[in-house]
């Protein structure tokens, strides 16, 4: 095995095929993106360059700054109620004396094999202001609470993240039923040997040991969240006004709505980048203790182990 | 031995990459309705048809809406009068995909738009730079076409720079304030003339349970209209003189538009979900008798007409007072633009293209006049309604003579930017904690 690993002709050949499909469809479009950022181009012929004029109209663009502070909220909405309750459902289900686990583990996941689009036409008729299931229920139940949920201005950006959070949650919620049922047993014997309780055991046990299967849930969900489309395309078309754009959405409005494409591919570019800083800043936050302990001894010694 | 193992794996990998990725060989490729053209055999010259220039034999790709009856009729009724007229072309057609336009982009960055296309202005704005557009001035000339063309519609058929890009069928439309007249008796409400009128009526009908006008907000082409109704009280130029870059955002007209409508939705003139119902459920709204008026194109009175009957009709604009209301008679929104059915320049077919897309829009008038109930095409063609026209379209003809100015639909603006920005601007201020101040600071910022 060592020695075919030693052939870099082989390699070569093997990577070949997934990287020209990755360099074609993945790389390519990233580096026209950044390139086309600095053209004023309305997605026909070649453009004129401009520089930086298209980064300079955006970041004084109040919608660019709604927008990211509407990712902000999607991403963290999203992220707390995905992992904290697929969290908490994955430990009960994972616990053998809990009944009707195989019903809750189909019906925790129905959401995520759903069509996005049936979702929220689920949500839309749900969420109606006037006749809507949820207000409704206030109404019926004589708690004086009935909203327009989507057609607030300050609070409709949650409304979205929610839907968007109650139909993943599924997906994280399967992620870490995996990384528990790859937990060795004997790790829980030996707690229980020693006296933990069922709760001691997950604290001490189950979440250090998923702490892989986090990093990637976290990553998931913040980028998903940064990146959200859809929902809001299909629930309130960015509105009421513009008050659920993303950079996303920005970047739609920008390229196939008004023809400005350059100005779209800087919305895009910002875009990629902030993904990417947030991948890098979870792969630090994620360290293994080996690697930290390696950092700082490659910065006393200037040497690598 | 690994080695060979190793090489022939990836050459297998490879082969099966590029076979998957590969198109169909031509024998097995299916018509396919975007490539420009696909038959080319001149056939003898004979005596054609008058208006018929060309009796070269080609199958036509064609790009166009073709979901209701108001697109199917026209259609299937052109198409088949082509069966006589142009017996040598056949048409391939492409249903036209409700996507802003974002699929012929593509096909015009790919250089694979279909020999004719319907356009959008905004669209031919871009095509026009870059080419895909073929002038249709002496295709015009030629066929007969210019001298059809109504003297009121002249300004749908040439762009602004003087060019003919599109033939248009459809001809000036118009924004329609429709009303119950059933509800406004049974609650005694008269149809109100003035803003104050129209606050007492909203009053009334809330306080009796019916919304007093369905809007369906999800669509900024309505909330600019409402808008735009509201400014041409003030100013007839309405959202029209803002895309010509002849005024400013924060000219009195559009600012006591903004606040207007921002008092008459605080009042609750539409239903709670305004900004997100679609056109389906408030047109269902209205002729389901849940709400008493409806703001929509003068397109919908065959189909209000035949749920409402005589029950359903429409009223002027309200003004400011009775003096401009009476004076704002003959000030209208809606309008038309030079847009159309268009050609692809890099056709093989490109002048008989020209001549078919001619003809399919000079078709399309016939059949709107004489199956959709509506007189209001580009084109004067000699044809007979196969019904009466609904008794509020003969009432809006009567007063087509004395309009004196229109403005533009929201499709209809070439300003892309303004056009987003008022669409995004106007659906806030479907909600009631977005300031008339921030409208037309975002639209005036729109237009520097």
């Amino acid at each position: 095995m060592k020695k075919f690993y030693s052939n870099k002709l082989a390699i070569v050949l093997f990577a070949f095929p997934a990287l020209l499909v990755f360099t074609v469809m993945v790389f390519y479009p990233i580096v026209q993106a950044f390139v086309k950022s600095f053209y004023e181009w309305n997605g026909l012929g070649s453009g004129t360059f401009i520089g930086f004029d298209n980064y300079t109209k955006l970041f004084g663009d109040t919608v660019f700054k709604l927008s990211n502070k509407n990712a902000l909220i999607f991403a963290l909405v999203i992220t707390v109620f995905q992992m904290t309750l697929a969290s908490i459902f994955a430990l009960v289900v994972s616990n053998k004396k809990v009944k009707g686990r195989n019903f809750l583990r189909v019906a925790y996941f129905i959401p995520v094999v759903l069509s996005v689009t049936v979702v929220c036409q689920l949500w839309l008729a749900i969420l109606n202001a006037d006749t809507g299931l949820l207000n409704a229920i206030f109404k019926a139940l004589g708690i004086n609470y009935e909203q327009n949920w989507l057609s607030d201005r300050h609070h409709a950006i949650y409304v979205i993240a929610f839907v968007n959070a109650w139909q993943w949650m599924g997906y994280q919620f399967a992620l870490m039923m995996a990384g528990i049922k790859s937990i060795p047993n004997d790790y829980y014997e030996a707690a229980r040997i020693d006296g933990a309780s069922t709760l001691q055991a997950h604290s001490k046990v189950t979440i250090p040991l998923l702490k892989e299967t986090y990093k990637i849930c976290l990553t998931i969900s913040l980028t998903g969240g940064v990146k959200a489309f859809t929902e809001m395309f299909i629930m309130t078309k960015g509105g009421p006004g513009n008050a659920t754009y993303t950079l996303t959405y920005l970047m739609y409005k920008a390229a196939f709505r008004e023809y400005r494409y350059g100005y779209g591919m800087a919305s895009a570019s910002i875009l990629v980048i902030q993904c990417l800083v947030i991948i890098l800043v979870i792969n630090w936050l994620f360290r293994d203790k080996e690697d930290r302990r390696e950092s700082r001894w490659s910065k006393k010694t200037g040497q690598v182990k | 031995m690994k080695r060979i193992m190793a090489f022939a794996m990836s050459i297998i990998l490879c082969l099966f990459m590029f076979i998957g990725c590969s198109s169909k060989t031509e024998d097995e490729t299916t018509p396919d309705t975007t490539s420009p053209s696909e038959t080319t055999t001149e056939s003898a010259t004979e005596t054609l048809p008058e208006g018929v220039l060309s009796n070269e034999e080609a199958t036509l790709s064609i790009y166009a809406q073709y979901s209701d009856d108001d697109t199917k009729v026209p259609y299937d009724y052109a198409v088949e009068q082509l069966k006589t007229a142009y017996p040598n072309v056949t048409l391939n057609l492409e249903v036209q995909a409700q996507d802003d336009g974002q699929k012929l982009m593509t096909y015009a960055a790919t250089g694979n738009l279909p020999d004719i296309y319907q356009v959008a202005l905004a669209q031919i704005e871009n095509f026009k730079q870059s080419g895909n557009i073929m002038v249709l001035n002496d295709v015009a000339e030629a066929t007969g076409f210019k001298d059809k063309v109504f003297e009121s519609a002249q300004n749908i058929l040439y762009n602004e720079d003087g060019n003919i890009y599109a033939f248009p069928y459809a001809g000036n439309e118009y924004v329609m304030w429709y009303y119950n007249k059933a509800i406004f008796e049974k609650y005694n409400v008269e149809v109100p003339k003035t803003f104050d009128e129209l606050l007492t009526a909203i009053d009334t009908f809330n306080s009796n349970g019916i919304t007093p006008m369905a809007i369906f907000g999800s669509e900024g082409w309505i909330t600019s209209a409402m808008f735009d109704v509201l400014a041409t009280r003030w100013d007839a130029g309405g959202i029209a003189k803002l895309d010509n870059g002849e005024g400013s955002a924060t000219e009195d007209a559009y600012v006591n538009a903004a606040k207007m409508m921002n008092t008459l939705v605080k009042a609750g003139m539409f239903q709670g979900s305004a900004p997100t119902t679609n056109y389906d459920q408030a047109s269902q709204m209205f002729l389901n008798g849940e709400a008493a008026m409806f703001l929509n194109g003068q397109w919908y009175m065959t189909d209000a007409t035949t749920a409402l009957g005589q029950d359903v009709d429409w009223m002027y604009y309200p003004s400011y007072d009775e003096a401009s209301y009476e004076a704002g008679k003959t000030a209208w929104s809606g309008g038309g633009a030079a847009a159309g059915y268009a050609v692809n320049p890099d056709s093989k077919h490109a002048q008989l293209a020209a001549e078919v897309a001619a003809f399919l829009s000079e078709k399309y008038c016939e059949a709107k006049v004489m199956y959709r109930g509506t007189p209001l095409v580009a084109l004067d063609v000699d044809v007979e309604p196969q019904t009466e026209f609904p008794a509020m379209m003969q009432k809006l003809q009567a007063d087509l003579p004395g309009i004196t100015s229109i403005t533009k639909f929201d499709w209809h603006l070439s300003n892309a930017t303004f056009k987003t920005a008022l669409e995004d601007q106007t659906k806030y201020l479907l909600v009631k904690d977005y300031t008339p101040e921030e409208v037309i600071k975002e639209l005036d910022n729109s237009l520097n």
